[in-house]
């Protein structure tokens, strides 16, 4: 305690508290979802409070690991997400070279367009792409739960705006020794622009994976269900009132296999995110 | 030496499995699989194999089991293959599913919900008959449901409706109850607002908990709403279906006794499902306005020594403060959606169907709703506390099948009366602002 007092102004603890009371703020609402996680439900339909004494249970855990498809639903969930990022990653960072780097016709008017694109709230379009994906015969298939999100308009113009503020120069002394836009694109700035990868990567990823309203209407076999859509279609009807253990039960589960990503890339995740805030 | 010994074994175990690996697929063909789109939930840990549907619990813990029974006794190699959708957005889904051609076999769908897929689910009225389902033991409420223009399209599965649950200990103390200690019945609504305030003033407890804050709490403002409409005789349609008329005397008069309540404050205010349950268990209101599903809950808390329902619970149709008595019901039914059926799968589908409605009794028993067949009904009087409800489908109504998109106006006028409630608005200007609104729910009709 001794060391951390020393050589600290008042206004450097001020906003270190101010941190802590944030945190604080933060976290309880998750304790308290994990807290209920564990009472049974009986006991949570006529209170909520009192999460720190018994009874507790491990049912509302064993209720969801009792479903046969849980896994199934955790790796489409996964290979959604995974695929979702990585082509998310792949399509955006060549568009977003091209928009910066690059000049063709008609590039202002598309970039116009993917502004606009930004616009569109995704209810707009839900309609005629579930009957373009219907027509094609592609519900209930990975493909149809990846491709419609690499339409990705934010992703494009990250990177296009991160790759402008890369200075030119660096470029242009390969371009010079006769590397090609593409040598160049992978050998040079792409290394450069890893922390609004990781940045844009990371929101893609967690979009995918919690992602529910398209999988929803597109996985309708229990089989291709994603995790959100499996384990909701586990509630019963009055589950907010008879099933709050189990509800917060999902939320927990669900939410698991990100903490756990978290905590293994948390070094490079907190650089990356400060990296690609720091342009 | 032991791989030796085996080694003889070797031929005619390969033959074997040459021969499970040919009669294999042969099997598989004979099996005829249906797909059985619901909500209710999933609950394998409890239910998972069980097919003791005699003591299953719960809406999901009966249909889980009877499908379990089903697959396991079925002569005709049917196996059910339950698709599961949460409830809230099941409609959505069912509508996406529709638009994909990627059709279930049979579908669980809201009575309240059938005038607007009436062209997208089959006709019943001779698959019934083929599959040996008699409708003329449906009760007068479940085949009012099931039928639209006429023709019957879909197989009713039960009647739910809304109730008034009593702690009878608070009716006691306030001095609310009869000579065998049963709470009295407000029959209109000053009746109501004086037994609430002797209620406050004896006891200090809200009169009515009612939850009006969460997204799926509107629609319990709406169901008390349409049943004093419907004791009126009251009708938002009152000249046709192109536009609706909130502000008839009934639709004032039923608008106006939620502004009475709240104004004597008398309701519980800003509650949620989960809020307003806790308050009745814990003995924070005096009547809960909920459905028929709670009554064992309930039941089971009060058997509870120390509970604040220990000292009696009891339900009653919802009070009848007008004319005629009446209550807002819909039911649950099973579609069988066009296109989602092939030669061999339609009569699999009409074997089930058979096999859910010899079981309707079941599904009252432990699901929670009244049965949809008039045969099985005095059984269903004998369960506790039934007898006092199982009238219901006899006068309960629901809005015709002419009126579209019946869960937005449900829905609406839930959120006009949690405004009464919560925000002081008037019933005036509930009916108004529903008034409005009543015609974006009717465009494009």
């Amino acid at each position: 305690m001794e060391s951390w007092h020393r050589g600290r102004s008042l206004g450097d603890r001020l906003l270190l508290l101010a941190v802590m009371l944030l945190a604080i703020a933060w976290i309880a609402p998750i304790v308290w979802v994990v807290g209920l996680s564990f009472k049974p439900n009986e006991v949570l339909m006529r209170s909520t409070g009192g999460i720190i004494f018994p009874p507790f249970t491990l049912k509302n855990y064993t209720d969801i690991l009792a479903a046969s498809s849980v896994f199934g639903w955790m790796a489409n969930s996964a290979i959604v997400a995974v695929g979702q990022t990585v082509l998310t990653l792949v399509i955006a960072s060549l568009a977003g070279y091209g928009f910066a780097r690059t000049d063709f016709p008609g590039r202002r008017v598309l970039f116009v367009l993917l502004l606009a694109a930004l616009a569109v709230p995704e209810q707009a379009v839900i309609v005629p792409l579930h009957t373009m994906f219907a027509q094609a015969g592609l519900h209930n298939t990975y493909i149809a739960l990846i491709a419609p999100r690499l339409a990705f308009p934010f992703g494009v113009l990250l990177m296009t705006q991160y790759f402008r503020a890369i200075p030119a120069e660096i470029e242009e002394a390969a371009l010079l020794d006769r590397a090609s836009r593409l040598k160049v694109f992978w050998r040079i700035v792409l290394p450069l622009s890893i922390p609004a990868q990781a940045t844009l990567g990371i929101y893609t990823f967690l979009h995918a994976w919690n992602d529910y309203f398209w999988p929803l209407v597109s996985a309708t076999k229990p089989e291709m269900y994603t995790l959100t859509v499996g384990l909701a279609s586990m509630q019963t009807n009055f589950a907010q009132t008879e099933g709050i253990g189990f509800l917060m039960a999902q939320a927990v589960f669900a939410g698991l296999p990100v903490l756990i990503l978290y905590l293994f890339f948390q070094r490079h995740i907190v650089s990356a995110v400060a990296g690609g805030g720091a342009r | 030496m032991s791989i030796r010994r085996k080694l003889p074994a070797l031929p005619s175990l390969t033959v074997a499995m040459l021969a499970m690996l040919l009669a294999g697929p042969a099997m598989a063909q004979q099996k005829t699989e249906i797909t059985f789109a619901r909500f209710f939930g999933a609950c394998e840990g409890d239910y998972g194999t069980s097919q003791d549907v005699a003591h299953a619990r719960g809406e999901c813990g009966v249909m889980t089991t009877l499908v379990n029974l089903f697959n396991a006794t079925n002569k005709d190699n049917i196996v059910v293959k339950p698709q599961i959708i949460e409830w809230g957005p099941y409609y959505q889904q069912l509508n996406a599913r529709i638009a994909a051609h990627d059709i279930p076999t049979i579908a669980v769908m809201h009575t309240s919900q059938l005038g607007d897929y009436t062209r997208y689910v089959e006709p019943l009225d001779d698959l019934l008959k083929e599959a040996g389902i008699d409708a003329t033991d449906f009760t007068a409420n479940a085949r009012a449901g099931v039928t639209v223009g006429g023709k019957i399209y879909a197989m009713p599965w039960d009647t739910h409706s809304w109730l008034w649950h009593f702690n009878v200990g608070l009716f006691k103390k306030a001095g609310l109850v009869d000579a065998q200690g049963q709470p009295l019945i407000p029959r209109s609504v000053d009746e109501m607002i004086a037994q609430g305030q002797q209620m406050k003033a004896k006891t200090g407890k809200p009169y009515i908990i009612i939850a009006t804050s969460g997204a799926g709490d509107f629609a319990n403002g709406a169901r008390g709403y349409y049943s004093w409409l419907y004791d009126q005789n009251g009708s938002i349609f009152p000249n046709g279906y192109e536009k609706a008329d909130f502000k008839t005397p009934e639709s004032l008069a039923a608008f106006s006794a939620y502004e009475k309540l709240a104004k004597a404050d008398l309701l519980t205010k800003g509650l949620d499902g989960g809020g307003a349950i806790g308050a009745f268990l814990n003995g924070n209101g005096a009547v809960y306005l909920t459905g028929t599903w709670r009554i064992d809950d309930f039941l089971a808390a009060s058997a509870k020594p120390g509970s604040p329902l220990s000292e009696g619970y009891t339900a009653r149709v919802f009070p009848n403060l007008f004319k005629t008595q009446s209550v807002w019901t819909d039911n649950h039914s099973w579609v069988l959606p066009k296109g989602g059926t092939n030669a061999e799968t339609h009569k699999a589908a009409l074997i089930f169907l058979k096999f859910l409605w010899d079981h309707n009794f079941d599904w009252a028993r432990g699901g929670g709703h009244l049965p949809a067949r008039q045969s099985v009904m005095a059984e269903y009087a004998k369960l506790p506390l039934r007898q006092y409800v199982v009238d219901i489908p006899t006068f309960g109504r629901a809005l015709p099948h002419e009126v579209h998109r019946q869960f937005g106006f449900q829905n609406m006028i839930g959120e006009e009366i949690a405004n009464v409630i919560n925000t002081g608005k008037t019933a005036d200007q509930a009916a108004d602002a529903a008034q409005d609104r009543s015609v974006a729910l009717l465009r494009g009709r």
